[in-house]
């Protein structure tokens, strides 16, 4: 990878991209306030596991497989891929984080970053339009227009993901600084393992069993105090 | 009873990969196969039987329905439970106006699996003006079990469609523990032919161990989700469910994702999950036309 792939790259997925990922936090809110997350230990356990059998490591999958229509040219198999991954989220407001986020990169890159082919505008239409562009999606799409390789694409998306609810757990917690870095060094083999599985990983793998996230999230719904949007 | 030795007709070469490396000859074992097809219509201004056919382990009986507009099915495995190998493929289908409850006759118990996975696949479609109340019982997972389940839903616009599936691991009433095993199960949920929902779940390896995981089941050795979608599953019927949801012994929460209701339950046992599902149920039965509250399979 050449360094104006590692530009674009630390450039997209870094926290003042303007996605609003810092409105998000996929459920955690109510995992802190059901104090399922009380320190960096369960923090890193939690994003672990959401990594190895969750919606991150789903995410991951779906980020690669869209890298591969776009590189492969073929607009129909991303269509199907769009309208797929916009019926998984479980929940309203996981939907909302992830399409908001999706539609602001997808937006933003191509209002901003030359397209080196001109062909992105063709694969994600209106960013707005039904069916709604998830986060991944945006994000593995715009990588592979513009020739940036799969594996790198995918350890920066997730590690923009599981920062971005580092961050979050250390506002809710609440965490030190120190720990919240800490939390991200453990998480690191974790990442790059989900990063590993995802990469030649079928449609047919897609699925996991982090129900407790879905739980978070509709109980989030309700919840009185909120920061976040999810 | 149509049972077939499906050792070589078994697609995925995964499965054949699983089989004991010990044994000298494949192993032949007697794998149950069943095939049920129903379709409910509007005849002489109530719902009745059209199509029936079954083959196989599969049955279903047809018990007179205490609502006289709802057509009432309860399906059977003759078998008595589902061993690695086996394959049921479900079809139902509701034409406009009709209404039909599923129900199961018992929780289907899925036993330890020498290698191959068990399948079950069911097919739903609603026309306009249908409903279909999909409620089997739970399914139960002894230790080692492997199943591949998906359960694909059509539905057309103004169809009404209430889901209950649970999952228990092991016959936690008695004690009994589940180790490992697999279990992918794949909810397909379209109206109108668009993708509304599509919820894959998988848990597959230590199943003991993950259950723990505080982001995966959180603990629990019993977890169910319901989806509800037709008139009368707005906000209103949320608030109803939620109120109920809030006083049962279980983690669990409802929402509405886009037009539809869905609640994911969590509990320590099948016990405790079946009174949070009647509970939560109770609101809901009557936009679907059940006037005389839950199926009796399923009152604790």
């Amino acid at each position: 990878m050449d360094e104006g792939a590692l530009y674009r790259l630390l450039t997209w997925l870094s926290p003042s991209f303007p996605v609003g990922a810092f409105s998000y936090a996929h459920g955690l809110e109510w995992a802190v306030e059901a104090g399922l997350v009380r320190d960096e230990r369960a923090l890193v356990t939690w994003l672990g596991d959401l990594l190895e059998n969750g919606t991150l490591g789903q995410d991951a999958i779906l980020c690669a497989r869209a890298h591969d229509a776009v590189e492969a040219e073929d607009a129909v198999g991303f269509a199907g891929l769009r309208a797929l991954a916009a019926a998984l989220p479980a929940t309203a407001e996981l939907l909302l984080e992830t399409t908001a986020q999706g539609a602001a990169f997808a937006r933003t890159c191509l209002a901003a970053w030359p397209d080196p082919r001109g062909r992105l505008a063709l694969f994600f239409g209106e960013p707005e339009a039904a069916p709604p562009l998830v986060y991944p999606l945006a994000v593995g799409a715009v990588a592979a227009a513009h020739d940036i390789p799969l594996r790198p694409a995918l350890a920066a998306f997730l590690q923009a993901v599981v920062a971005n609810l580092v961050s979050a757990a250390v506002r809710l917690v609440p965490l030190g600084q120190t720990a919240g870095q800490r939390a991200l060094a453990a998480l690191e083999p974790a990442v790059g393992a989900a990063a590993r599985r995802a990469e030649h990983a079928p449609i047919a793998a897609l699925g996991g069993a982090s129900l407790m996230v879905d739980w978070c999230s509709l109980s989030h719904e309700t919840q009185y105090t909120r920061l976040f949007r999810s | 009873m149509l049972r077939t030795d499906l050792h070589d007709e078994l697609s995925e070469p995964e499965a054949d990969r699983t089989e004991p490396a010990h044994a000298a000859e494949p192993i032949r074992l007697q794998r149950a196969r069943g095939f049920v097809e129903l379709e409910v219509g509007v005849r002489a201004g109530a719902s009745a039987l059209l199509v029936h056919r079954e083959a196989g382990c599969s049955k279903a009986r047809f018990p007179k329905s205490l609502d006289p507009r709802l057509f009432e099915a309860v399906l059977i495995n003759a078998a008595g439970g589902i061993a690695g190998g086996d394959r049921i493929e479900q079809r139902l289908r509701v034409r406009a106006g009709a209404s039909l409850l599923a129900s199961g006759q018992a929780a289907e118990k899925i036993y330890r699996s020498l290698g191959p996975e068990a399948h079950i696949e069911t097919r739903l479609e609603v026309e306009p003006g249908g409903t279909l109340l999909w409620l089997p019982q739970e399914t139960i997972l002894f230790d080692g079990a492997r199943l591949d389940r998906t359960l694909e839903v059509d539905l057309a616009s103004e169809a009404r469609f209430l889901l209950v599936e649970a999952v228990v691991l092991g016959r936690t009433a008695r004690g009994e523990r589940v180790r490992t095993g697999a279990l992918r199960d794949r909810r397909v949920l379209r109206c109108e032919g668009e993708l509304l929902l599509v919820d894959p779940f998988r848990l597959e390896g230590p199943i003991a161990e993950l259950a723990e995981r505080p982001a995966l089941l959180g603990g629990a050795r019993a977890f169910a989700t319901l989806f509800a979608l037709g008139p009368g599953t707005d906000e209103d019927r949320l608030q109803a469910v939620r109120g109920r949801l809030a006083q049962v012994p279980a983690r669990a929460a409802a929402g509405l994702r886009g037009p539809v209701l869905v609640a994911r339950l969590l509990a320590a046992d099948g016990f405790a999950l079946r009174r949070a599902l009647a509970s939560a149920l109770e609101p809901l039965l009557p936009a679907f036309g059940l006037e005389s509250g839950l199926p009796r399979v399923w009152r604790c």
